[in-house]
């Protein structure tokens, strides 16, 4: 029987080979869409879950409870220290301090070379590697980092820096600081685990590479400076929280005892927080699994729509069929063999696909994700029987309750065939998911576009950024001055990072001498009397600072004014303190706002002052005709200056489109993922208006008999699919609106949401239906009246 | 073999009834030979469709095979039916997918025979009806006489005891006709199969051993021959 159905399933693929085809293509698109989303989402789900003991590691963070709250994965420097010490809730605790874009040095005999680490390097406690599960390859795991002066490395970046030499015994220098000696070498670390530094060295020089007082400093944290516990099985989560109660009341007084809190995060939830450092938020892991659910549906829709209305093709083998003694049951199983053949030909089609497109979605992620081949096959057997049952059950009923004595008369009409409604609904519910997705791209589009056009306060074109790993004072002014005699350098400016960054310092701020710190923090923006000018920023009240090394004078923004009720001319002259009253100076100057963050977050207080400690870039405007040749003088002038770093620049407006890298990569899903659901809605759209040209046949021959031209017939086609477009946009809008509506929630600075995306959404989808159905209804209005009369 | 009593099949049209059969009652016996005859929508295939349970009366009681076909379920009624009845079409209704040999065996594969039961048997009918050529072709590559030879042959396969035929040669030429016919009277003498056929043909008519004429739905006249 089963080798019958296979068979008859086969010829009938055969005969209808339009059908067949673009069956196959729009069921592919689908199950592609499902198993890439599918492998992203587990690839996420997969973070850190690796690890021996998964469920008892927790790191520690820091909350601040002030006007707002706040959080950092980063934490006070003694507190792993103090909860090892003081407590014994956890069977391990290891701190990991690490830094960024790290420079290595290696010598070997005459020859020096240099590394930069972009995933940085981690001071490490040796219990770090008892709490996560990263095996080591060569090393003795039981004193491995216990003494200072240790490092170990993964073993691509072992390969890196010694090619196939043994690493262990050489020795590395970080940042022209401290040397290290390679006494392990771990296992390269998986793909799925969000602790990304490659080199490990021992936390006993921290204080030789830092300075001494973040040992004991519980009055701040760094971002980079993480604890790691693995608590006892016996330890509960509150016993933990009250512990971290304790530490604070013994560690801090006064305002600062309900301000601070420490908190425990489980492993699990590092990957997906993204109040701390998450990096993939669960919300978006969701819309990513509605959307593959949602084109999934959309291709077993299409299918159902095709199949149901060749159904009408297969009447009189149908009726044969009944008539020859078959059961409804075994039609319907014989549809089932069906569309499970061709579900088998999509599927295939769409591994192949998918293999296809892995790499380019990691390189879109820069993500490494690889096909976990046991699980993908449960998947792909999933989905086949789902989309085997969603798309053939349909057609397979409707085929098994036809009246035989009608279906071999070819007297069924479409109301036998699930009726011409019911097609409609199925393509409306296509167009509506593609009109939202199309929407959605569209609001993303415009909303990347507002933030990388509008006025950000400051100038970002043209600007270079020069790092600075030295502050020597003499070297800086020889540098400054080189600098600014290269040909095409309009101005230059010292700061720690330009007007816009992800890298910032937030600190208390006291105004006035007032009796307490305000309850919000202030950015700090180190920078010299070049600043304003070279960023082109305006001041709307008072004047610049003068030209100085440390801080004297400082200037604020308007947002600074505004929280202290204030008027800009109110504040000139008035003594601002920052970094716990440790600096102290009038203010002199007030600048206009400028976007200080990205457009997801709000504008902070902001204050300018000179500090030639923390200048870390030098940012140079330049005539962007000369780029070449200047950029080629900046090199040249920075080696001679650092001759043991190593040189690296970035364009200000690049730096500042990170900001929009998710945003982009959204982007570009959504604007996949719409054209996708287009694509599988034109096939669907198309198998209608075949079903219709089918069925009119015989009225569109009477209606050119009776003398209606071409216009007229194709006004029919048209009439038709118009209608549904307008039915699936009043759906969509809305549910469109909604979506789009929470997304730009995320970003503090926000385009509204006129009518003139809906109007753009709803003319693409028309020009793209009209282009669709049009070759079909041509074909129909202009065939032959005699022809399709004859038949009858 | 069966009976009809006061059978009427009627489609409501703006609540007036349209009647396609009107009160009918007519008993069949094993052996017989019936040709049905009349003018157009004279209720002809309607009365045969019931007959073949292909259809329900709106009325009426239906016994087949001493069941009362009108209590059954539809289960039970397909059963009855792949027991019993083979049809055979004006139009053939050949499977075009499938070729001669797969089209004679489809019933057989519906009636859960084994696989080389099924070849057995349709090798036996391919001989009988000398096609054993053709197995392999499918229906547009046969003549019209050869494709209702082919559908006869799968009316017979499963050796059904009632042999319906809704204008067997109405598609055919004289000679391919009279061939038909004879293989019908054939197979009614020596296999007792029952065959009740619809015909417009007085000549074909005169094969059967009754001719029943319809008008308007009522047995306007039986005779036997």
């Amino acid at each position: 029987m089963i080798k019958n159905y296979i068979k008859i399933a086969w010829r009938n693929l055969k005969r209808n080979k339009a059908y067949a085809f673009i069956s196959v293509v729009g069921l592919a698109l689908g199950i592609t869409c499902g198993i890439l989303i599918f492998t992203l989402i587990t690839y996420h789900l997969s973070f850190d879950n690796f690890h021996k003991t998964p469920d008892r590691v927790y790191r520690l963070y820091t909350e601040w409870h002030d006007e707002s709250v706040g959080r950092s994965q980063g934490v006070p420097q003694p507190l792993g220290k103090t909860f090892r010490n003081d407590f014994a809730l956890a069977e391990q605790t290891a701190r990991a301090i690490s830094f960024h874009d790290n420079l290595i040095t290696i010598t070997q005999g005459n020859q020096v070379k240099k590394f930069n680490e972009e995933d940085g390097v981690a001071f490490t406690e040796a219990g770090y590697f008892d709490i996560l599960n990263f095996p080591l390859l060569k090393g003795d795991k039981k004193t491995i980092l216990v003494k200072p002066g240790e490092a170990i490395l993964t073993e691509k970046t072992a390969r890196k820096y010694f090619g196939d030499a043994d690493p262990i015994g050489k020795v590395i220098r970080l940042d022209n600081k401290v040397n290290f000696t390679i006494t392990g070498v771990l296992k390269d670390l998986p793909a799925n685990t969000d602790r990304k530094q490659q080199v490990y060295v021992s936390y006993g020089n921290m204080n030789e590479y830092t300075n001494k007082e973040r040992e004991d400093n519980w009055g701040g944290v760094f971002s980079g400076s993480e604890v790691f516990t693995l608590l006892k099985p016996s330890t509960t989560l509150a016993s933990a929280n009250e512990a971290m109660a304790l530490i604070v009341k013994k560690h801090y007084t006064g305002r600062d005892l309900k301000v601070w809190k420490f908190k425990l995060q489980p492993l699990s939830d590092i990957h997906f927080n993204s109040d701390l450092d998450g990096y993939a938020d669960k919300k978006y892991l969701w819309a990513l699994f509605f959307i593959g659910l949602f084109l999934i549906i959309t291709a077993c829709v299409n299918f159902v729509n095709l199949a149901t209305a060749q159904a009408l093709n297969r009447a009189k083998e149908i009726g044969v069929r009944k008539v020859l003694g078959s059961l409804p049951r075994q039609l319907f199983w014989q549809f089932i063999a069906e569309t499970t053949l061709i579900t088998l030909v999509a599927v295939i089609v769409a591994v192949a696909l998918s293999f296809i497109a892995l790499p380019v979605i990691n390189n879109l992620f820069h993500s490494q994700m690889a096909f976990e081949l046991s699980q993908l096959a449960v998947f792909i057997v999933l989905i086949s029987i789902l989309v085997v049952f969603l798309s053939g059950s349909y057609p397979g009923l409707v085929l098994a309750r036809f009246q035989p004595i009608l279906a071999l008369k070819s007297k069924l009409s479409q109301e036998h065939v699930g009726g011409f409604s019911l097609r409609r609904i199925l393509v409306v519910t296509q167009f509506s998911i593609s009109q939202v997705l199309i929407i959605g791209a569209i609001i993303i589009v415009s909303q990347l576009h507002y933030s990388q056009t509008a006025d950000l306060g400051f100038n970002k074109d043209a600007v270079v950024l020069l790092p600075i790993p030295q502050n020597d004072k003499a070297k800086l002014s020889t540098l400054h001055n080189r600098i600014n005699e290269v040909q095409g350098v309009e101005k230059s400016s010292y700061c720690y990072r330009p007007p816009a960054s992800q890298s910032n310092n937030s600190t208390d701020v006291r105004f006035n001498h007032r009796a307490e710190d305000e309850h919000w923090g202030i950015n700090t923006k180190p920078g010299d009397e070049n600043f304003l000018s070279t960023f082109g920023m305006k001041l709307v009240a008072g004047r610049n600072f003068f030209p100085a090394d440390t801080t004297r004078e400082f200037l604020v923004n308007e947002t600074f004014v505004k929280k202290l009720n204030l008027k800009p001319q109110d504040v000139i002259g008035k003594m601002l303190s920052v970094n716990g009253r440790s600096t102290t100076a009038p203010i002199v100057g007030v600048v206009k706002d400028f976007y200080n963050y990205s457009f997801h977050t709000e504008i902070s207080a902001v204050c300018i002052m000179p500090d030639y400690r923390s200048y870390s870039t030098l940012a140079v405007k330049i005539n962007m005709r000369n780029a070449k040749t200047s950029l080629a003088a900046f090199e040249k002038i920075w080696n001679e200056t650092f001759p043991e770093e190593l040189y690296s620049y970035q364009f200000l407006d690049d730096s500042v489109g990170k900001f929009y890298e998710m945003d982009n990569i959204q982007l570009k899903l959504v604007e996949a993922f719409a054209g996708i659901a287009i694509l599988i809605g034109c096939l669907g759209l198309y198998g209608l208006v075949s079903f219709m040209a089918v069925r009119k046949t015989k009225e569109i021959g009477v209606r050119k008999v009776l003398g209606a031209n071409t216009q007229h017939i194709l006004w029919l086609f048209g009439k038709e699919f118009t209608y549904l477009l307008l039915i699936a946009f009043v759906i969509a809008a809305p549910l469109a609106w909604w979506v789009m509506h929470n997304y730009l929630q995320d970003f503090k600075y926000r385009i509204t949401i006129g009518p003139g995306i809906f109007l753009a959404s709803i003319l693409s989808t028309f020009i793209i239906a009209s282009i669709t159905v049009g070759y079909r209804s041509i074909m129909a209005a202009t065939a032959n009246p005699v022809k399709s009369l004859r038949s009858e | 073999m069966l009976s009809l009593q006061h059978i009427s099949k009627y489609y409501q049209v703006s609540g007036l009834k349209n009647f396609v059969l009107n009160d009918l009652s007519l008993e069949i016996d094993e052996g017989e030979f019936v040709s049905i005859m009349g003018p157009s929508g004279s209720g002809k295939s309607s009365l045969l469709n019931i007959i073949g349970m292909l259809d329900e009366p709106s009325e009426g009681y239906h016994y087949f095979a001493g069941q009362a076909v009108h209590q059954l379920k539809e289960k039970q009624r397909s059963a009855l039916y792949k027991q019993y009845v083979g049809f055979v079409f004006q139009a053939y209704h050949l499977i075009d997918e499938l070729t001669v040999y797969e089209n004679i065996e489809t019933p057989l594969i519906y009636q859960d025979f084994k696989g080389s039961e099924r070849k057995a048997m349709v090798a036996d009918i391919l001989d009988r009806f000398n096609i054993v050529g053709k197995k392999d072709l499918f229906p547009a590559q046969l003549s019209g006489g050869q494709q209702q030879l082919v559908g006869i042959a799968r009316a017979l396969i499963a050796k059904p005891k009632l042999l319906l035929a809704d204008e067997p040669t109405g598609n055919l030429n004289s000679k391919q006709g009279e061939e038909i016919m004879e293989l019908f009277r054939k197979l009614n003498k020596e296999d007792g199969v029952t065959i009740i056929q619809v015909t417009h043909s007085e000549k074909n008519a005169e094969y059967g051993s009754r001719i029943i004429n319809l008008l308007d739905g009522k047995i306007e006249s039986s005779k036997q021959l």
